[in-house]
């Protein structure tokens, strides 16, 4: 009796150790740099995310960007505007996938993915990036195209655990933040910090950066850097807000391909160089809501002065 | 103070409204869930009680979503199930229940129930999630979806039976004498000159529902059925007589009076009645006094069950079968409001002797509490057995889970309940007492 139950023991630690190897050999094994950007919706993260891929693609490497936002446009631009089925929409009208069924060729190679998922109000949206980043495994998009850089771009703020899974289970290395010198902008930023910082001591993603968007004002990049320090983080780049931009997703495209020869391009392009060349990273320390309320109060104060002083200098010109 | 949970005997919100729908004949339940309620449903509920239960696992309709109905929603998975149950299941009403998931994703329930009666079809629903609580809980939001959903499928009845009494708080299958203890109420309340509804067990259907509002009184048996008491008050003006547990023996005589009097019935019948009642009892007490004396029955005792059975049979067993009740143990998790009113009621059942009055659901907590008390008779549940057979002591089973007695009218309420109750009690204790001296 004890005789076999100490054979039952030896084949259950046989294996635990046999999935903890092949665990540790896909560890190993992930091919390329898996990166994940988020940010506050609407500030910037599909047109950053699409312009560090082509910049990346231009440069010679080979790049997936996966689109995780149920609004399912992030690879829009990547693609001339053409529409692309999603993951989970095809999953739902047929059971076996093909990669081409699901992904399409965009400019300079890029593989551009979109998990897609339910309509507003209605099912849930966390678990479809979950089932469709699942299927991407099964599919073994991976191992198929061998990327050098996959890029998941994802929905706005991190509302729940479906949106965190790009960062958790070691799936990206590195998570990037797109964010404004808005206050929700920063709001949501912070909460990103806080899935961060949860998440990366057992083995999820750690925090690459802060990309500062949208720069307008002459005190954004203060603020941004502010926070960034206040955190325990720092600024990657800052995209200034530019005609061109706005241009060249009119045409359907990336700065990088519609004005490559722009200073906007070169903007792009010295983010995706960053990316390459380092591999930085750090747990970040988001404030709570009190400290994020008495910072945020400080900053207004101050803006009220440095726009004050703004109109002045404008006026002596 | 988190900890460890073993053998809770109370199971979900899901399965609480499954057994009261179930309960109700031409109710065709339809579980909108993932794969797995159901059977959870048969395996944990109707199986443990009192083997009273469909051959096989019950026929229940769920919809079984998988993750591209958790993606995508659920609704279009819930509007086929409703309309291919109608086409197979005959019935005079469909109930969709829900279960965790379809509530986490947000599934509009209330819609499809909407759609289901545009095509003429008699749905109601109850957003069921195990998460939102017990088995209790369930009762109650199934209850509370009979009430309000039933007057927009069909109108008010227009006449009604006179001196109609709706019978509440007993819970399907979480008391295993469930059927037995309403037919015994139903023979008590006609026995004054009163017409009960059931609404649960044999012979009662939709149409016993479509009756609650004509009643005159709602009267309450447990806790448990204070809310549709108070519903029914909101919306029919309806007075309720609250009890905390099951009318056993002399307490039967009690309410019986009481009715009496606030329903102004015939006193002289309600007299006549309960004097031949207690006559009847009296004289099973005199014939049972041989070998009470004989076999030592007079002992001090532990009871586990929910709160009903307890108030009912340690009032009974220790006002007027002389056992002490050393410690009760209530596993309901009654509501905050009346544990104190239960606790001041129960430690007092004897003048000059204090009982124990615990709140726990934790077999290991209540084994542990039943190996303290050093009770000589254990009253409990099917999970109690392994703890009598270490301590050597006599036990009956009588509360939920009941895996190992087969229950189909026995009752322990009422007069003739108090009879089964003592006969069942003495057997296990002369069997016991031969067990050890005799053989």
């Amino acid at each position: 009796m004890s005789g076999n139950r100490l054979f039952v023991f030896q084949k259950i630690i046989e294996s635990v150790v046999h999935i903890s190897n092949s665990y540790r050999q896909d560890m190993s094994e992930k091919i390329g740099k898996h990166l994940a950007i988020y940010g506050k919706g609407g500030i910037g993260k599909s047109t950053t995310t699409s312009n560090i891929s082509a910049a990346l693609a231009d440069s010679g490497y080979r790049v997936i960007q996966i689109g995780c936002d149920p609004k399912s446009d992030s690879t829009t631009i990547l693609r001339g505007g053409n529409d692309l089925p999603t993951v989970l929409d095809t999953l739902r009208e047929q059971s076996k996938l093909r990669i081409e069924d699901i992904s399409a060729i965009g400019f300079g190679g890029v593989l551009c993915i979109e998990a897609g998922g339910p309509v507003p109000g209605v099912g849930c949206a966390g678990r479809g990036i979950n089932a469709a980043v699942e299927l991407l495994q099964e599919l073994k998009v991976f191992d198929e195209f061998k990327p050098d850089f996959v890029l998941y771009d994802v929905l706005g703020d991190v509302v729940c655990g479906g949106f965190a899974v790009p960062i958790r289970d070691g799936l990206a290395d590195r998570a990037f933040v797109v964010t404004s010198s808005d206050f929700m902008a920063i709001f949501a930023a912070n909460n990103l910090f806080k899935a961060v910082n949860k998440y990366a001591p057992s083995g999820g993603a750690r925090l690459g950066g802060v990309i500062a968007n949208s720069i307008l004002a002459a005190y954004a990049p203060s603020l941004i850097d502010d926070f960034a320090e206040k955190t325990g983080t720092s600024v990657i780049g800052y995209v200034p807000r530019s005609l061109v931009v706005a241009q060249s997703e009119l045409y359907g495209k990336t700065v990088i391909e519609a004005a490559p020869q722009s200073e906007q391009a070169q903007v792009y392009r010295n983010l995706a160089q960053y990316i390459d060349e380092n591999d930085d990273s750090v747990i970040p320390k988001p404030l709570n809501s009190p400290e994020l309320k008495k910072w945020a109060r400080e900053w207004g104060d101050r803006i009220f002065e440095v726009e004050t002083g703004v109109v002045h200098e404008m006026a002596s010109i | 103070m988190p900890h460890y949970l073993e053998g809770s005997r109370n199971s979900c919100a899901l399965h609480g409204a499954l057994q009261l729908f179930e309960a109700i004949e031409g109710v065709v339940p339809v579980i909108h869930s993932t794969a797995g309620c159901g059977v959870q449903y048969y395996l944990g509920g109707t199986r443990m009680s009192g083997g009273n239960d469909p051959f096989g696992s019950p026929p229940v309709s769920s919809s079984n979503i998988g993750q591209k109905h958790v993606v995508f929603g659920g609704g279009s998975r819930l509007r086929e199930q409703l309309k291919n149950t109608v086409k197979v299941v005959q019935g005079d009403l469909y109930a969709i229940v829900t279960g965790c998931s379809t509530e986490m994703v947000g599934d509009d329930i209330p819609a499809m129930a909407r759609e289901g009666r545009d095509q003429d079809w008699p749905v109601i629903y109850a957003n069921t999630p195990g998460f939102s609580g017990d088995v209790h809980h369930g009762y109650h939001l199934a209850v509370k979806a009979l009430i309000e959903q039933l007057p927009d499928i069909w109108k008010k009845p227009e006449e009604f039976p006179s001196g109609l009494v709706n019978i509440w708080g007993i819970i399907p299958n979480q008391d295993p004498f469930w059927r037995g203890n309403l037919q015994e109420l139903g023979r008590l309340l006609e026995g004054i000159g009163l017409v009960p509804n059931l609404l649960l067990g044999s012979e009662q259907s939709v149409a016993s529902w479509q009756q609650i509002p004509g009643a005159v009184l709602n009267l309450v048996l447990s806790p448990w059925g204070e809310l549709p008491a108070r519903l029914l008050e909101e919306r029919y003006a309806t007075s309720s007589i609250i009890l905390d547990g099951l009318p056993i023996g002399t307490a039967t005589s009690t309410l019986l009076r009481r009715l009496t009097e606030q329903l102004k019935l015939d006193t002289i019948r309600t007299e006549a009645f309960i004097a031949r009642e207690d006559s009847r009892l009296n004289f099973q007490f005199a014939r049972l006094a041989d070998s009470y004396y004989r076999a030592g029955f007079q002992r001090e005792f532990t009871l586990v069950g929910e709160s009903a059975q307890v108030v009912g049979i340690a009032e009974f067993l220790g006002t007027s079968f002389g056992l002490l009740p050393r410690t009760l143990i209530l596993t309901d998790n009654p509501p905050d409001s009346v544990r104190q009113r239960l606790v001041t009621r129960l430690a007092a059942i004897v003048s000059g002797y204090d009982s124990e009055v615990i709140f726990s659901e934790d077999r290991s907590e209540i084994s542990d509490i039943i190996r303290s008390s050093e009770a000589q008779l254990i009253l409990g549940s099917s999970l109690e057995r392994e703890v009598s057979v270490e301590l050597g002591i006599p036990f009956l089973a009588l509360s939920f889970p009941l895996a190992d007695r087969i229950v189909l009218e026995r009752s322990y309420a009422g007069y003739r309940g108090a009879t089964t109750l003592l006969e069942d009690i003495g057997t296990a204790l002369l069997a016991f007492s031969r067990e050890y001296h005799l053989c």
